[in-house]
């Protein structure tokens, strides 16, 4: 059996403490639609929530707070919300499906993206990345975290490879040149932070093209 | 309002405990207010419900860092969703704390979103229907009792940096600050408590990763 790559504690507690960044829960959300083990584990860590909230130090509300809590009951309509449409991609996990994307993108050979809309948080972003097999990515680094699940096919980086549902945290100090080495193209889920900086001299040719 | 005399015992055999607020932390009696709500739209039982953790919820923003006023706006948000979908609530997978506390997560996230650009979607939800937003959590762990007795195994350093963790933002170095420590020793330590309560709750697992 492969060894799964799966994200690092810390990010699964903040994920289930609600503190990951909305672009980063997003990955993650789709990671655990992939992983259900991690996914009863992010469970169990919300039940370590309820309980420290159980026991936390009530603060004081104000006076009025009950009576206004009352009030706001009385006079509820409910929620005036309308569900989103699906997107026209059956094959992304559940969780991914209700957000709106942008047309693929031409980034480079055998290289296309597109656009999630979901929130975004300052530079972070969520992007699809497909990229044909054989095929690598420039060699680059990252202005910040990056973190990538894989929804279909297989990369491989210098040292690690990675499968269906496998989560990647990259930060600023990986060089990073991916490469697809599944039969099949590989389709990713990126939280992507900050600018990209493409390494060698036909990177930094081509960095002003290459919006990610 | 009263929430010391409560009239929402009409069905008194379920518990004993229904009848008084004499333990207001006692998580059967938050499923059961949970219920009422759900059922007959339970005004009496949603103030009991406000009042035990209303002043919990403004207590954990406090400490993330929010100013009294708006951890006490996020009670009352957090609350009224409470209000709005204590329908959805399933007493068999999850007590009362945990899924305020899952409700409370997810508002958390949607104040995140309002600082972050517009959306080229509206954000979306069907009133009275189970529809979950993408990154929303609101199933949670059969077993809450585990939990319970897992934490209560783990070392009072540990179990003090995870609620830091929960309940601070999650930056660790903040955590470093308030606990006059290290970085590394702070990031170790949250490391080796998830260790713990992975081999105490899922020693499977545990091996498997």
């Amino acid at each position: 059996m492969k060894p799964q790559r799966n994200p690092s504690e810390e990010r699964l507690l903040a994920y289930a403490a609600g503190t990951l960044s909305p672009p980063e829960a997003v990955v993650m959300a789709a990671h655990l639609a992939m992983r259900p083990a991690n996914d009863a584990w992010v469970r169990d860590l919300q039940a370590v929530g309820g309980e420290f909230l159980d026991e936390a130090t009530p603060s004081a509300l104000s006076h009025d707070a009950l009576a206004l809590a009352m009030a706001r009951i009385e006079t509820d309509a409910g929620e005036v919300k309308a569900l989103a449409p699906l997107n026209d991609m059956p094959e992304l996990p559940e969780p991914l499906r209700r957000y709106a994307l942008s047309p693929w993108r031409w980034i480079g050979p055998g290289m296309r993206v597109r656009d999630v809309h979901a929130p975004r948080d300052g530079d972070c972003r969520v992007i699809l990345l497909k990229i044909e097999s054989g095929r690598e990515t420039p060699k680059h680094t990252h202005g910040g975290i990056e973190l990538t699940c894989v929804i279909s096919g297989a990369y491989a980086t210098e040292t690690e490879r990675f499968d269906v549902g496998d989560f990647e945290e990259a930060d600023t100090e990986v060089l990073h040149q991916p490469r697809v080495v599944s039969d099949e193209a590989c389709l990713c889920v990126v939280a992507l932070d900050g600018q990209i900086q493409l390494d060698g001299w036909i990177g930094k040719l081509i960095q002003p093209f290459v919006r990610l | 309002m009263h929430v010391e005399t409560l009239p929402f015992t009409s069905n008194p055999c379920r518990s004993p405990r229904m009848k008084t607020l004499d333990n207001p932390s006692d998580p059967l009696l938050h499923d059961r207010l949970i219920e009422a709500i759900a059922l007959r739209r339970d005004r009496e039982a949603f103030a009991a419900l406000f009042a035990y953790f209303a002043p919990r919820l403004k207590a954990w923003l406090i400490k993330s860092g929010a100013t009294p006023g708006a951890a006490e706006d996020f009670a009352q948000d957090a609350m009224l969703t409470v209000w709005r979908k204590a329908d959805l609530f399933d007493s068999s997978k999850a007590r009362a704390a945990t899924w305020i506390f899952t409700i409370a997560r997810n508002r958390r996230l949607d104040m995140l979103r309002r600082d972050a650009r517009p959306l080229p979607t509206p954000e979306i939800e069907l009133a009275g229907e189970d529809v979950r937003r993408p990154d929303e959590l609101l199933s949670m762990s059969q077993d809450a009792d585990r939990v319970r007795d897992a934490l209560s195994r783990l070392s009072p350093d540990h179990v003090e940096v995870l609620r830091l963790a929960f309940f601070m933002d999650s930056s660790h170095s903040e955590i470093a600050k308030h606990l006059d420590l290290p970085l590394g020793t702070v990031k170790s330590r949250i490391r080796n408590a998830m260790t713990k309560l992975r081999l105490i709750l899922a020693p499977s697992e545990e091996a498997a990763r």
